[in-house]
């Protein structure tokens, strides 16, 4: 209401513009397209759209340094193609797209750590859940939707590097309609290994981030499992070696970053690196692993939300 | 067909009896749930949502049973609860056309009705700006938006004018009136605060450790009594004396002398009494029942306002 309107300000509040209550007859969708709206919110405010420019800084600076390395490769295309064309040039500094996720893959659980809270922690924080649950939304409904956001998010955010590595790979051929053609078969198995990557990542988080309203408790419940995932399973196995065990080093499988990096070798035909893993377990077991990990990630998210008081 | 209907609906938490075998009927109207903190008025609520399944007996909305129907109810309901529930970081506009959304109105629909609710509320510029910003006054009628934006047939508000200033109460309560009068929809206000109620609703629910205490429309209890009182700046004592000399039946209350209305005659006594003793008279009306008798009567906790 301003001052300059003479009608509002001489009448009480809400009666000059009423034209009487109309009464809604049109359609109402059901629980797919509640879940969708909920999809789309989510989706938006895992990058801060809707919201304060103070939202958006997070998960754009943490997706510009994760590509940052593969734009640089980019930036210098051409001189790497002449400096790789050299009889006995050593390529192996060089990001791939199955080694860009295992050197740099730390970026991404700081995305999750800066944005799974944000996804599901502000609902609980500000008691908004209780508006949902009283709607046509169910609760599993709900935590998968959520869930569907943030692998969504996470899913571009592992993929523009590798669309930055394609760009300048093919840059760096003389004939780019062939340069694509060839490029390809490379760069395919970064979609379902991302897309399973993307599903790891953001269940576990989420998962972990649905016991807390707060924030920084979410965060840290984050960085703290996932640290003592890899560094247990590592320790027993180290004594395991010494002791003779065969069993220690498929502890590795509770490992998230590990499996998801073994898995990620999979799906590139890869071996996994001798030299920073060394128990039995092949890279399809590790998609296993992973799968299965999601799975389980999943169902605690959606029991939470099954449980909660509202 | 009842609006809402229990049968022996009972809730315990552990050892807690919040409801205890309460039978309920309820018709269209504007209906004030009374009853003290803790008296079981959210957890009648929140049973009606589905948020909670009673521990026995049974509750209908709309004839859909509490439980089994739980979707179909929550479809025609709008529920404002208690407590904060807005997020601070987002825009009035922007939450309330979301909250349509997830109730199943297509995009349009839900801005237009976000729009026009808004308005109805009482909400104007300042929808735009975040609601982290907003005056407690202005918070309760972003709730109140989204409880109405999907054209509920049923609004259960629970303590809407919690944390009000006088004037945003006023504002509040009239804001309710309008809904269940002009809107047509049937509005259930739980509330401690009897005055709010007597003020509003068409229909009372008096609850009071879970169990039903009164189930009647409102005038039931405002109606006037057979009681005339007469209030004077000093001798009360004297009036009351001289008024039984003459057989009447009255009692000295503080600066009040309450006598019985058994006869038209009683007025022309009351007259000469007053004037003979030359008292300062300041003022002879009928007594009118208060909410408040009835709880003093039931639970004399003195935990009602």
């Amino acid at each position: 209401m301003t001052a300059a309107d003479p009608v509002t300000t001489a009448t009480p509040a809400g009666s000059i513009y009423d034209l009487g209550y109309r009464h809604y007859e049109g359609k109402r969708n059901g629980r797919v397209y509640a879940m969708w709206s909920l999809f789309v919110e989510s989706f938006r405010g895992v990058w801060g759209f809707g919201r304060p420019m103070t939202a958006k800084a997070a998960p754009f600076i943490l997706l510009a340094l994760y590509a940052f390395a593969a734009f640089i490769q980019l930036a210098f295309s051409s001189i790497i193609f002449q400096s790789i064309s050299q009889p006995g040039a050593n390529t192996e500094g060089l990001f791939t797209y199955a080694n860009y996720f295992s050197r740099l893959g730390i970026l991404v659980l700081f995305f999750c750590v800066a944005q799974a809270p944000e996804v599901v922690c502000r609902d609980q924080r500000y008691q908004v859940l209780p508006l949902y649950f009283t709607r046509a939304m169910g609760r599993i409904e709900y935590a998968l939707a959520r869930l569907a956001a943030l692998v969504l998010a996470l899913f571009l955010v592992l993929l523009l590097p590798v669309v930055a590595l394609f760009v300048g790979d093919v840059l760096m051929k003389p004939d780019t309609f062939q340069a694509i053609g060839s490029e390809w078969p490379q760069a395919l198995p970064s979609l379902p290994g991302d897309a399973l990557v993307a599903l790891g990542m953001a269940s576990l988080s989420l998962a972990i981030s649905s016991f807390s309203p707060r924030r920084a408790y979410s965060a840290i419940g984050i960085v703290a499992y996932v640290l003592l995932m890899e560094a247990i399973p590592a320790a027993i196995d180290s004594v395991g070696v010494t002791a003779g065990w065969t069993w220690s080093d498929k502890l590795f499988a509770f490992s998230p970053i590990t499996s998801l990096e073994g898995a990620l070798s999979w799906f590139f035909g890869r071996s996994l690196d001798p030299e920073s893993f060394t128990g039995t377990l092949t890279s399809g077991d590790f998609v296993v692993a992973a799968i299965a990990g999601a799975a389980v990630a999943t169902a605690v998210l959606c029991f939470r939300y099954r449980r909660m008081s509202a | 067909m009842a609006l809402i209907e229990t049968a022996s609906l009972s809730k315990y938490y552990g050892s807690v009896k919040a409801l205890d075998g309460l039978d309920l009927q309820v018709e269209p109207g504007i209906i004030g749930l009374v009853g003290a903190n803790g008296a079981g008025k959210s957890t009648l609520l929140k049973i009606l949502l589905g948020l909670l399944t009673p521990t026995s007996g049974r509750a209908s909305v709309l004839g859909m049973d509490s439980v089994t129907d739980t979707r179909a109810i929550r479809q025609v309901v709008g529920y404002m609860p208690e407590h904060d529930c807005l997020p601070p970081d987002v825009g009035a506009t922007e939450f309330v056309t979301h909250m349509a959304r997830i109730s199943g109105l297509p995009r349009t629909a839900a801005r237009e009705r976000t729009a026009e609710v808004l308005r109805h509320v009482g909400l104007y510029e300042e929808r735009y700006r975040q609601i982290g910003g907003y005056s407690t006054g202005m918070k309760q009628r972003v709730k109140l938006a989204q409880a109405l934006v999907h054209d509920p047939k049923l609004l259960l508000l629970d303590e809407p004018t919690n944390g009000l200033d006088p004037t945003g109460r006023d504002e509040m309560l009239d804001l309710i009136k309008r809904t269940g009068t002009d809107f047509g929809i049937t509005v259930v206000v739980a509330s401690h605060l009897l005055g709010e109620i007597e003020q509003v609703c068409t229909y009372l629910l008096a609850i009071d450790a879970g169990r039903l205490l009164q189930a009647a429309p409102i005038s039931t209890f405002t109606q006037r009594t057979p009681v005339l009182a007469v209030e004077v700046e000093e001798g009360a004592d004297r009036l009351a004396a001289a008024l039984t000399a003459r057989g009447a039946r009255a009692q000295q209350n503080g600066a009040r002398v309450l006598i019985a209305l058994d006869n038209e005659v009683l007025y022309d006594s009351v007259r000469d009494v007053v004037a003979d003793l030359a008292l300062p008279l300041v003022r002879i009306q009928q007594e009118r029942g208060r909410l408040e008798d009835l709880f003093r009567d039931a639970a004399p906790t003195g935990a009602i306002q």
